[in-house]
This record gives C-alpha cells, structure tokens and sequence, in this order.
C-alpha cells in the first residue's frame, strides 16, 4: 500500500485512492450529524465532550458548558475545511490528488482524529477485546477503518515532526 | 504514581499545603435557618487562593501513542522526551499529570487538550 502523504514544497501532498475519498466523506458526514444532533447520551458525543473536572459535578457540568461551543464550533469547522480540502482534489494517474498548505495538515490530523475517536466510540472500543472478535464480524471492519486512518496519522505525525524527512517506513503505529 | 513535571512559568509557586478539603464557614453558623453547605467556595479560595489544579491526561484506546506525544509538545511546549515520558506513563499507569496551574490557566489547558481528542481533566491539587 503506498503512503497517502508525502512532502511537497513548504506542505504536504496527499495522494488518496478514490474510494478512500468517499470514506472520508461518508464518515465526515456521519460525525457531522452527530455533532448537530448533540445528543448528550450519544457515546460519541461523550467521548468528543469529554469530563473536564474530576471528582466535582457541579463544577464540571459548569465548565463543560463554558466549554461545549467553542468545542463543537472548532469540531465542525474542521470538518467543514476537510469537505474543501477534498473538494480541491483533483485524478492524477487514478488517484486523487490535493496540496495542503499552511496549517492544513494539521488540521487534517485533527480531524482524523476526531473520526477515529467517533468510530471508537460508536462501536464501543472501551470494552472490545480485538482477539475476540470474529472475522466476518462488522466491527473487524470498522476496526480496519481506524487502523487505515490511524496510519495516515502516523504519515502527517512524521511529516510534520520531522520536515525533511519523507519517511522511510511503512510501519503502523501502536496505540495508547 | 504520577510525578510532577516542572513547567515554563513557575510551578509551585506560593502553594499552600493543606490537607482538609471541605471548609466549615463562620456564615452558616450565623444563619441557623440557611442551608448547611458543606462546601464554600468563596471562603476556601479566600484560604488558599494558591492551590493549584493538576491537569491529568488520562489513557484512551484510540488515541496513538505518537499523536499524544506530539499534542503534549504543542500544547505545552515540552521537549519530546518530556512528552515521550509523560505518553508512556498515560499509556502504563492509565494517567500522567502533565500541569498543575491556576484555575484558567489548568481550565485553558483542559480546553485545548480536548480540542485535539485527548481526554483530560482538571481537579484541585491534594
């Protein structure tokens, strides 16, 4: 499998094969409306508004509300920027490409992020056991999904910590 | 166990020690028909008005390991092996105490921590 992302100029050239586009999109939307229905119950919306004091209710239902709209806003504007950001992709050799310059692979981190979190709590991440899980089973691919943008992480991380460097390893990370 | 990681700007500084947490307050007695509040915030900040609150970062199973540590360094601003360490002892022991702050600067820290997906959470330093 070739890297998604490689240094181009000052940014980052990303080179997605098309149906991964259309996974980004699927599950930029899916987050989006989750985001917009803000059910507090929702464990995604758990995980992505998460207790900001411990030990103390009072003071954490006041604090997650001081926090919760700058949260949601930064939330969905990065969603939003990874909707423009695959908007500018253009075919190149059955692949589409597109340029991020600035703080936009950065940005994109984030945002992976984000994705990765939500599909870990959807399907309850907390309490599965990888071993456990069958191999026709639905959530094998869900798990796939995160591992997938897992990696593309691990490509901007190296990118980003390290500039110069292309990245000579096709290595997956490991996880906390 | 957590250990303390010194931070720019001077941790520590003025810290009272202090190990009862719950305040009993001269008003309450004054008003017998008020409610009895086991806690008064006004009169524990007026006490110790330098405790800081620890700001911990708290393990997850999706967040990479290399990602923690890169959003340790950029938030706040610690050399990677300060944050490689911080990361593996989240990843061993379940949580690592990355600040300890007044209440906005830990609130501050609390908000962006969680701006890029880690959980963190803040409480009043023991």
């Amino acid at each position: 499998m070739s890297r998604v992302f490689r240094p181009h100029g000052d940014g980052i050239r990303a080179q997605f094969e098309p149906q991964e586009v259309e996974l980004l999109r699927t599950l930029e939307q899916g987050i989006a409306q989750t985001l917009e229905r803000g059910d507090d119950a929702d464990p995604v919306i758990e995980r992505l508004f998460p207790t900001a004091v411990a030990g103390d209710e009072e003071a954490d239902t006041e604090l997650r509300r001081l926090l919760r709209d700058d949260l949601l806003e930064a939330r969905q504007a990065g969603l939003r920027a990874l909707g423009e950001i695959l908007d500018r992709a253009r075919p190149h050799r059955g692949r589409l490409r597109v340029d991020l310059v600035d703080d936009e692979p950065l940005l994109v981190l984030g945002v992976l992020n984000d994705l990765r979190l939500a599909i870990g709590a959807r399907i309850g991440i907390e309490h599965l056991d990888r071993e456990d899980i069958p191999d026709d089973d639905a959530l094998r691919y869900r798990l796939a999904v995160m591992d997938h943008l897992g990696w593309w992480q691990e490509q901007l991380l190296m990118l980003l910590a390290h500039p110069d460097d292309a990245g000579s390893t096709d290595e997956q990370g490991d996880w906390t | 166990m957590t250990s303390r990681v010194a931070l720019p700007g001077g941790l520590g500084r003025g810290r009272v020690t202090h190990g009862a947490s719950t305040v009993s307050t001269p008003r309450a007695s004054s008003a017998p028909d008020a409610p009895v509040r086991e806690r008064e915030p006004e009169v524990e900040e007026r006490i110790e008005p330098d405790r800081p609150w620890d700001v911990i970062v708290w393990d997850d199973p999706v967040n990479l390991m290399s990602y923690v540590v890169f959003v340790l360094r950029r938030v706040f601003g610690f050399s990677e092996p300060v944050a490689h360490k911080l990361m593996l002892e989240v990843h061993n022991l379940g949580k690592a105490l990355v600040a300890s702050e007044p209440r906005e600067r830990a609130e501050m820290y609390v908000s962006q921590l969680h701006g890029y997906g880690l959980q963190a959470t803040m409480e009043r330093s023991s």
